[in-house]
């Protein structure tokens, strides 16, 4: 299976570009999503894989092929896309072997054995002799994977094939799809908006905003480490809270209300930058504790598995915040509760990207904090205890 | 007093049923959430309300005055229907103050309402656009915001934020919720989606097959459901359900077996029982150690891990049973993988037990269990 090259892509509608300069690897056998808002470019992206859409400028390899201008037929690639096209006269084994009877490099029994193979992965064994026009929207979408996969492509491409599935039998859908994947290891791009499908399949996601890959990273990096405003906030239900703020010539603290002492800024760091903090890092307490400052409770709500999502006000700070249902369930409205927001958990952005710990961009610090920063720490009414 | 009152309201097509003597209220004052699966009834019933549908029987109160024979035009509600029509020919302003135009207002008044729903749903900058220049998204903002341009006290809300990016949703529950808080206005919003009724309801009216089957406010809705279908329909992940049997008050599963606290007067068991249980009630048993000490349990093998990014959802099998099971990130520590062996315990209290024929509320399991 070959690794997919994207080199300097460009795709322009008119005078709207709708890729721009995107260079990139997806490895082999592996799955890459392609995940973003409406409108962000996955889709066109995708479609210039599958050669659906002529790039602009740039180049598609496969593997050494150059494909970029080779028709979609010849390039070795499946697709299924948000609305399967099928044979609804047709069983469910009838439709997932057609491409192969027209494949004459592929013997009757090997395609009995693709057959049975993609029938087990699917557990769709029972309804092989099913006809499609009997499977819901979920059921059919699942054939249609079973189609390209047994087909045994070099790259499948799916569109979000889980757009017009009903609830539970997505999540039926992505659990096949699981299967799929964990056993037979092809190459596979699949487009979604939808972050949990993104992290849940994925080997990468690549990230898109604008026509622009803003990352490429496995899920768990993604979410704990984005590389930009956008990815903390694309990715969570919430996503990360976002605080503005400015540091001044020469300080090396940062001076909000969220904290109960100076936390050191970021090397590098300097005029105005913004912390992402995520909701489910910040701790609950009903009383103070060590390092805790209070905040008023806006409001709350029930959210994911039972956690209490509550909205707090800390000084002018509003704060979404993921908590624990013991403490959350006995907070109301106009409350105080007692946070605290962990310094080691924030990202720090300036201009939208993330600040790195370089030592290379660190600023030469200065010996003594200057004096401003203590009188306006007095007057913050915060504990400069931690100052050296 | 309720502002809005549906007494035994029925409605057929043909031989299916939509509505089955319907009775419900809306608290003047509430952001009110008719949740429920798809077809269930909730958008004929919202549809009544404004005047689009005419019930075969029964009557429709607004503020104790019965509107069931008021033609539409003279209900004044505000209403955001679900599949969204804006006039293609006029832009994004004029179909926003279209409503007000018919209802009179004056050009100060449009222009001063104008700003403030732009600027809440962010559409200030498409104020001169036509619809066909709109992505998917922005026309559904012009629309809710055509909807809540209207001097009204009841806002009619038929699920629209369906088929929009998550992060949109995301981004429009709030501004909703703050919208209605800002107005002191009663909402009333039709969802099939329990996580958006969760965010944004006071009180949740869950529906189904044509009748409600329970209403309430959202901590007792989530914490004490009183139907079967309650707990089904409110919560995400779903609410797990074992089948089991009830004798003497004592219920048998495949999974495990427990004393139950009934609540009913009525003491006869009913035999054929489901048992509900919360995807964050079963709680991951590291050590192995939890089942006996006044807990249930057991073991299961992982087959799905749903990362959400703050939470895991992992599907597992345990006998017969797949089990949904929900665990911030920081719990779990490392993610569960395929074919894991994952030890799990619940309290016993934490089982709601149902008569599996009639979907009521048994009790629940006692909270030591002493077998």
């Amino acid at each position: 299976m070959p690794d997919i090259h994207l080199e300097r892509i460009t795709k322009k509608f008119g005078d709207f570009t709708a890729v721009n300069e995107v260079s990139i690897t997806f490895p082999d056998s592996s799955v890459t999503c392609l995940l973003g808002p409406s409108g962000c470019g996955k889709t066109t992206l995708m479609r210039m894989i599958a050669g659906l859409e002529t790039p602009t400028s740039g180049r598609v390899r496969l593997g050494n092929r150059d494909v970029t201008r080779l028709a979609p037929s010849r390039r070795n690639v499946g697709m299924v896309f948000q609305y399967p096209v099928m044979y609804p006269t047709l069983s469910v084994a009838q439709n997932i072997e057609l491409p192969l009877l027209r494949d004459r490099s592929v013997s009757g029994a090997e395609r009995r054995r693709r057959l049975e193979q993609v029938l087990d992965i699917l557990s769709m064994r029972d309804l092989a002799d099913a006809f499609i026009e009997d499977l819901d929207a979920g059921g059919r979408q699942k054939v249609a994977v079973g189609r390209s996969v047994a087909r045994q492509t070099e790259i499948i491409l799916f569109d979000e094939p889980t757009t017009n599935v009903e609830v539970n039998a997505k999540l039926e859908l992505v659990r096949a799809f699981k299967e799929v994947t964990r056993q037979l290891k092809q190459s596979i791009v699949y487009v979604t908006h939808d972050q949990t499908e993104a992290m849940t399949l994925a080997d990468q996601i690549a990230l898109m905003k604008d026509g622009d890959i803003t990352q490429c990273d496995s899920p768990r990096e993604l979410y704990n480490n984005p590389q930009t405003e956008f990815g903390g906030w694309f990715l969570g239900n919430p996503g990360m809270n976002f605080v503005s703020h400015t540091i001044g010539e020469g300080e090396r603290w940062v001076v909000l209300p969220l904290f109960d002492k100076p936390i050191d800024a970021p090397d590098g760091a300097r005029g105005a930058i913004t912390l992402g903090i995520r909701p489910e890092h910040i701790a609950t307490h009903a009383e103070p504790v060590d390092g805790s400052v209070e905040a008023l409770v806006l409001s709350r709500a029930v959210t994911i598995g039972g956690q209490q999502l509550i909205k707090v006000r800390v000084g002018d700070i509003d704060l979404k915040i993921k908590a624990n249902r013991d403490v959350g369930r006995q907070l109301a409205k106009n409350d105080t509760v007692h946070i605290i927001v962990p310094p080691g958990r924030i990202a720090f952005f300036v201009d939208g990207r993330r600040l790195h710990a370089d030592p290379a961009d660190a600023l030469p610090a200065p010996a003594e904090p200057p004096s401003e920063m203590s009188i306006r720490l007095a007057a913050s009414g915060a504990t400069a205890g931690s100052m050296p | 007093m309720a502002l809005v009152e549906f007494r035994k309201v029925v409605k057929s097509y043909g031989r299916k049923a939509a509505l089955r003597a319907l009775d419900a209220d809306v608290r003047a004052g509430t952001f009110t959430v008719l949740c429920g699966p798809p077809q269930c009834g909730k958008s004929v019933l919202l549809r009544m309300l404004i005047g689009l549908e005419q019930p075969d029987s029964g009557r429709i109160y607004v503020d104790g005055t019965d509107i069931t024979d008021v033609p539409p035009a003279r209900r004044t509600f505000g209403y955001v229907p679900q599949s969204f029509a804006l006039f293609p020919h006029m832009t994004v302003r004029s179909n926003i103050s279209y409503p007000l135009r018919l209802q009179g207002a004056t050009r100060q008044q449009i222009a001063e309402k104008l700003d403030w729903a732009a600027s809440m749903l962010g559409i200030a900058p498409l104020l001169d656009k036509t619809p066909d220049q709109l992505s998917g998204g922005e026309k559904q903002r012009t629309a809710v915001a055509r909807g809540l341009m209207k001097n009204a006290e009841l806002f009619i809300l038929d699920d629209p934020l369906v088929g929009l990016d998550f992060k949109l949703r995301e981004r429009l529950m709030e501004d909703l919720r703050e919208m209605q808080a800002t107005l002191g206005a009663t909402f009333l919003y039709a969802t099939s989606d329990s996580l958006e009724a969760l965010a944004m309801a006071d009180e949740i009216v869950v529906m189904d097959d044509g009748v409600v089957i329970e209403a309430a406010g959202v901590d007792p809705i989530y914490r004490e459901p009183q139907r079967l279908r309650s707990i089904e329909l409110i919560g995400f992940p779903r609410a797990n359900t074992v089948a089991g049997s009830l004798a003497n008050g004592r219920v048998t599963t495949a999974l495990f077996d427990f004393t139950i606290a009934a609540e009913t007067q009525d003491l006869s068991d009913p035999g054929d029982v489901l048992v509900a249980v919360r995807p964050e009630d079963i709680v991951h048993d590291g050590a192995g150690q939890g089942i006996g000490n006044g807990r249930l349990g057991g073991t299961a093998t992982v087959r799905l891990v749903e990362d959400l990014g703050g939470e895991y959802v992992v599907y597992m099998d345990v006998e017969d049973v797949t089990l949904c099971t929900a665990f911030p990130v920081a719990v779990l520590g490392r993610q569960p993988a395929y074919g894991d062996t994952f030890s799990f315990t619940v309290a016993p209290d934490a089982l709601i037990v149902f008569d599996r024929a009639t979907g009521e509320r048994v009790g629940r399991g006692r909270g030591r269990d002493h077998a």
